[in-house]
């Protein structure tokens, strides 16, 4: 192997030097500038009064905590909650049914060609095709504005997306380690379980966390099947929605209320979310 | 029953529960005078909701919006995206901090995104808009003819990071020895970028437009909390127009057809795309 070159410090053949580097720099500094200044003024207008909103460029002022007050005692939090239930709930029951179909569709190629297009297509099928058959269904069983009704709904998209990502991890697992493990005495299920399973499982997290994130932004199931006692997060925040000066503040804390848990999730994890999705999705 | 299968099971039935019951019924609303008011005395129309739906101009007018929406949105996102995933990738320091700030956007939940939008470009409480009123500049963001370019800059926003987050997978699984070749023939950065990256990179560039273009075609937040479709129909997607028209004037027969309808629209385009790519992948 010859010495990289200068600015080639790890030999990839890309020269971190030179215009279009520089202009690539300033690229990325724009994109932090872009993706920073909306976040960083619905933070500080969470914190302004009424009056202090009417003039937006106003950078210094005592904060105040009343927005997030309103925000808070309009139950905004069990709003969340019942997000998270919707989301654990939806992505448990996709992880679940989902890896073991999807290591039969991996492994034993089940149904050939046919399932895997069929998950591709269910991914491509618009929301409006399926929501009021749900919105039907939930009145039959009196199950309208439920939780019930928003996660059968929610299964619909998250299972698909999940079992796509699945099926692409369990396709990079070696078939010699259960033959290994089979050798060894264990069952077919129990290789499965025990071999397996733990080998995917950074990219079941990685599906698990799309999977949830999916859930827990949808807007257009959660407001059609339970807009009213049940709102998640998402119909709640769209209430919100509002021109009044004074009720800018609290709209600007209910958004942060949605943001703040999922970047921070996401931040964390987004190494293995990144590498989850790549060798998922980009594959076809 | 064989193990497969067994394993299979699980997931098959919950499927037809979650995917295909619901499909099935909602081509059989189509077909009727389907009312939620009014369940269980449904009398059969035939092809009539179809029919009422091609002759409505505002159908038309929804979809004509949605997919120049997506044309100029996924366009957009595709050219930014491109740019930045080859900038993210020059980068030495601070990666996986850079990468995941930028990536951000994209996790946020777009009815959020689309309040804080509709705060920012607020002609009167905006900062935007105040800012450029200081140079003289009157732009009403969400004024007629503008207010559309308004959205697909939000989306543009919100989505770019996922198409850089694609590309950059593509990129970074790219061989290295043709940029090194093409290095060691003194090719210009420019050359190589045309010439060797983008011939290579052409089947993850396919499959992102695919899937941003089909997620796209949803959009339904931002118009829900700025617009409502205005001003006139100007922003009427047809996501928008079929939840006005089932949710807001209870037709769920008619929605149904129109959704069955741009159902059509997108598998056509879906199969024709997938038989593009397969010819291509065959010569």
């Amino acid at each position: 192997m010859k010495a990289p070159t200068r600015g080639d410090a790890d030999g990839s053949g890309l020269v971190s030097h030179g215009p279009w580097a520089i202009l690539g720099k300033l690229l990325i500094a724009a994109g932090f500038v872009v993706v920073a200044m909306p976040l960083l003024w619905v933070l500080l207008g969470s914190f302004k009064t009424g009056a202090q909103l009417n003039d937006p460029t106003v950078l210094t002022f005592t904060p105040t905590l009343e927005n997030w007050n309103t925000v808070v005692s309009s139950g905004i939090l069990t709003a969340a909650g019942r997000s998270v239930i919707v989301g654990v709930i939806t992505v448990t029951l996709s992880v679940l049914v989902g890896s073991m179909g999807a290591y039969s569709i991996s492994r034993y190629k089940t149904g050939g060609s046919a399932t895997r297009f069929g998950i591709l297509a269910a991914q491509v099928l618009p929301p409006a095709v399926l929501v009021f058959p749900f919105l039907a269904l939930a009145y039959d069983f009196q199950l309208n504005d439920t939780l019930a009704a928003v996660i059968a709904a929610h299964l619909s998209f998250v299972l698909p997306v999940v079992c796509w990502f699945l099926i692409g991890f369990f396709d990079a697992v070696p078939i010699a380690l259960e033959e290994q493990a089979m050798i060894d005495g264990l069952g077919r299920f129990a290789a499965f379980r025990k071999v397996v399973i733990p080998q995917v499982a950074p990219g079941v997290g990685a599906a698990a966390i799309f999977g949830f994130v999916l859930s827990w932004n949808d807007l257009f199931y959660a407001l059609i099947l339970a807009p009213g006692n049940s709102a998640t997060l998402p119909v709640r925040i769209a209430g919100f929605n509002t021109f009044r000066g004074v009720e800018l503040g609290a709209m600007c804390a209910a958004i942060l209320v949605s943001v703040v848990p999922v970047l921070t999730a996401t931040f964390f994890v987004q190494r293995r979310l990144v590498r989850g999705i790549s060798g998922g999705a980009v594959k076809f | 029953m064989s193990f497969r299968i067994r394993l299979l099971l699980p997931l098959l039935a919950l499927f037809v529960v979650a995917v295909g019951y619901p499909l099935a019924f909602s081509f059989y609303i189509s077909l009727t005078n389907y009312k939620i008011t009014n369940r269980f005395d449904v009398k059969f129309s035939g092809l009539d909701r179809y029919a009422d739906a091609l002759h409505d101009s505002a159908y038309w007018s929804a979809l004509t919006v949605t997919f120049t929406f997506v044309l100029i949105a996924v366009f957009l996102e595709l050219a930014l995206g491109l740019c930045i995933a080859l900038a993210l990738q020059r980068q030495k320091r601070v990666r996986d901090f850079t990468r995941s700030f930028l990536l951000s956007p994209m996790f946020i939940t777009p009815i959020a995104v689309g309040l804080m939008f509709r705060f920012l470009l607020n002609q009167q409480l905006g900062v935007i808009p105040t800012l450029l009123s200081r140079f003289g500049i009157s732009y009403d963001f969400f004024g007629p003819a503008r207010a559309f370019f308004s959205i697909v800059l939000i989306d543009v926003w919100q989505w770019t990071p996922f198409m850089v987050l694609l590309l950059l997978a593509g990129l970074e699984s790219l061989p290295r020895q043709p940029f090194e070749a093409a290095r060691i023939d003194g090719a210009s950065t420019f050359y190589t970028f045309r010439r060797v990256t983008l011939p290579m990179l052409s089947s993850v560039l396919v499959v992102a437009i695919l899937i941003r273009g089909l997620d796209a075609l949803k959009v339904f937040e931002y118009v829900y909390a700025i617009t409502r479709g205005g001003p006139g129909t100007e922003t009427q997607t047809i996501q928008y127009y079929v939840y006005n028209t089932g949710i807001t004037f209870f037709r769920l027969a008619s929605a149904s057809a129109m959704a069955y309808g741009l159902l059509a629209v997108v598998m056509f385009l879906v199969i024709l795309l997938f038989r593009r790519v397969e010819r291509a992948r065959r010569s």
